[in-house]
């Protein structure tokens, strides 16, 4: 963000503007004495599903393409690329977003959590989902299971009515709606802690 | 998408410079949802050299009820303004409508502040690539007037030239209904006032105005709000119509009634004809019905979109009714 932008000088440590270099610098050597050099336009730092990677992203980059495209996380899937379906879902400190629709520059900070790393934690939604056979095609799927994994987090036992609310933002062109209900409600029952999963 | 620069801005005052700096050609962005699809389609004309952020701004995104005003801040998200107590308990209207919005996901990340500033959803001024140069972006016609209008005004177009696309906000109505107020950077307006038709733009915002809070008065005393929406799917759809009532009750009759339509005109429109056909009066079905009856009577819809005078005629009816007996 540092140089001549078409409105003055942008300082790089705290974004105050100025007409002039030198009264950036003036500030700098003021404000900004001993402090650790500001990190590069366009880098970012972020965790995905536990792991901390610092990236150099383009301003035009969505979340969508460094999550799949730069970092190979392919569970997540692009399908409308207009925020209308749901396929794209990740979990972004703590709520389902589309990451089709998010900037990845706007992304310094926040913590990600896609299909691969509940897969990898082994969670109840995963076997469910193969056991109804939640899906068809499956283009849909890991959008679906994002979605219903951010709800149990917030909601471990939740209604019909509720499952229903969380996914309608998902859609699936082959129809197979009744099965997330009864996976969803399947998993919140092995869910460790809940009163049918025999304890834990 | 094309390249452009990216700004995190830190404060309200810098967002406004660097918007100024770029006289027009730079873009806010907040919850990105309605930027993003626009730039994606490159559905204008020009296209934006860059876009300011306004995440980073802190505080810009609290929500507190402080000396009778309920204090939004312009970058609270849809899910967060249709899930905080006191929004669910005094101004319902608002719950409703933030809660019904797009989809669950982009309640999450669109913010109230956006909501009312989306841009137009009208098909031909949508279509990739600049396809349909029209009215809006400064070419010579409407395509809606003689193509395909089943989703436009039914109350004619704006004043001075005929583009006839409504505007597609939830919020809008309901925080109209609710008597709020829109504090910008520059100025506080009336949520009623703050709508305009204007070429690429549906506010009369500045190209560097940035509103930053929504002012809802504390409701007095026997006030109900409500609101309806129409649309062809339950979950990720714009409305078709919708319609946000706020009544007060003294006794048993109607003191002040506020009743606002959207998604039927090209700005959303407050229909005070039928406002006052409830004032003073005790509220029955019949009453709502004259009431809807007068919103729509001065209705002249196009050659496709007659069924959304009777659809906004039973909202108009069963929003009123819904704030209670």
């Amino acid at each position: 963000m540092t140089g001549k932008g078409t409105a003055g000088f942008t300082c790089p440590y705290c974004g105050k503007r100025f007409d002039t270099f030198e009264e950036l610098k003036q500030d700098i050597l003021t404000s900004h004495r001993g402090s650790p050099l500001p990190a590069p336009e366009g880098q970012i730092r972020l965790i995905v599903n536990g792991q901390e990677h610092v990236e150099n992203v383009e301003p035009s980059w969505t979340l969508y393409h460094l999550i799949h495209d730069r970092l190979g996380m392919t569970g997540s899937k692009q399908f409308c690329d207009r925020g209308a379906c749901g396929s794209c879902t990740v979990i972004m400190d703590g709520l389902p977003v589309l990451s089709c629709m998010v900037l990845a520059i706007e992304c310094d900070g926040r913590t990600i959590e896609t299909v691969e790393g509940i897969a990898r934690d082994n969670h109840p939604l995963i076997e469910s989902y193969v056991e109804h056979h939640a899906m068809q095609c499956g283009y849909c799927t890991p959008g679906f299971v994002v979605t219903s994994k951010a709800l149990l987090d917030r909601n471990p036992d939740p209604t019909e009515e509720e499952i229903r609310d969380a996914l309608s933002g998902n859609l699936c062109r082959c129809g197979t709606y009744p099965q997330h209900i009864i996976a969803v409600r399947e998993a919140a029952g092995r869910l460790p802690g809940h009163k049918d999963s025999g304890g834990v | 998408m094309k390249p452009f620069r990216h700004f995190n801005a830190q404060s309200v005052d810098q967002a406004a410079s660097l918007m100024a700096g770029y006289g027009g050609r730079a873009c806010i962005i907040a919850g990105g949802t309605d930027l993003l699809g626009r730039m994606k389609d490159r559905i204008l004309p020009s296209y934006p050299e860059a876009l300011v952020n306004l995440k980073t701004i802190a505080g810009l995104d609290a929500i507190r009820a402080e000396d009778g005003v309920l204090r939004i801040g312009a970058l609270a998200t849809l899910a967060s303004v249709a899930a905080h107590p006191e929004v669910l308990s005094n101004y319902r209207a608002l719950a409703e409508a933030a809660g019904r919005t797009a989809s669950p996901q982009l309640r999450n990340m669109g913010t109230i502040g956006g909501n009312i500033c989306q841009d137009i959803r009208c098909w031909y001024y949508r279509g990739p690539l600049n396809r349909f140069s029209c009215l809006r972006k400064g070419g010579g016609r409407c395509y809606a007037l003689k193509g395909d209008n089943r989703y436009h005004s039914i109350f004619g177009g704006s004043v001075e030239k005929g583009c006839v696309a409504v505007h597609p906000s939830d919020t809008a109505p309901a925080l109209i209904a609710l008597g709020a107020s829109v504090v910008t950077s520059k100025r506080t307006v009336e949520a009623e006032q703050l709508f305009s038709v204007r070429l690429s733009g549906t506010t009369i915002l500045e190209g560097d105005e940035i509103i930053t809070e929504i002012r809802i008065p504390e409701p007095s005393a026997g006030t109900s709000s409500s609101f309806m929406k129409f649309a062809l799917r339950k979950s990720i759809d714009f409305p078709i119509v919708n319609c946000a009532v706020a009544l007060t009750r003294e006794e048993d009759r109607v003191a002040r009634a506020r009743i606002c339509l959207n998604a039927v005109h090209v700005v959303p429109r407050r229909v005070t004809g039928a406002e006052e056909v409830i004032q003073g009066r005790t509220m029955t079905e019949d009453v709502a019905g004259e009431a809807a009856e007068v919103a729509v009577s001065d209705a002249k819809p196009l050659e496709h979109n007659a069924y959304m005078v009777q659809v906004a005629r039973a909202l108009v009816k069963r929003a009123i009714l819904a704030c209670g007996g």
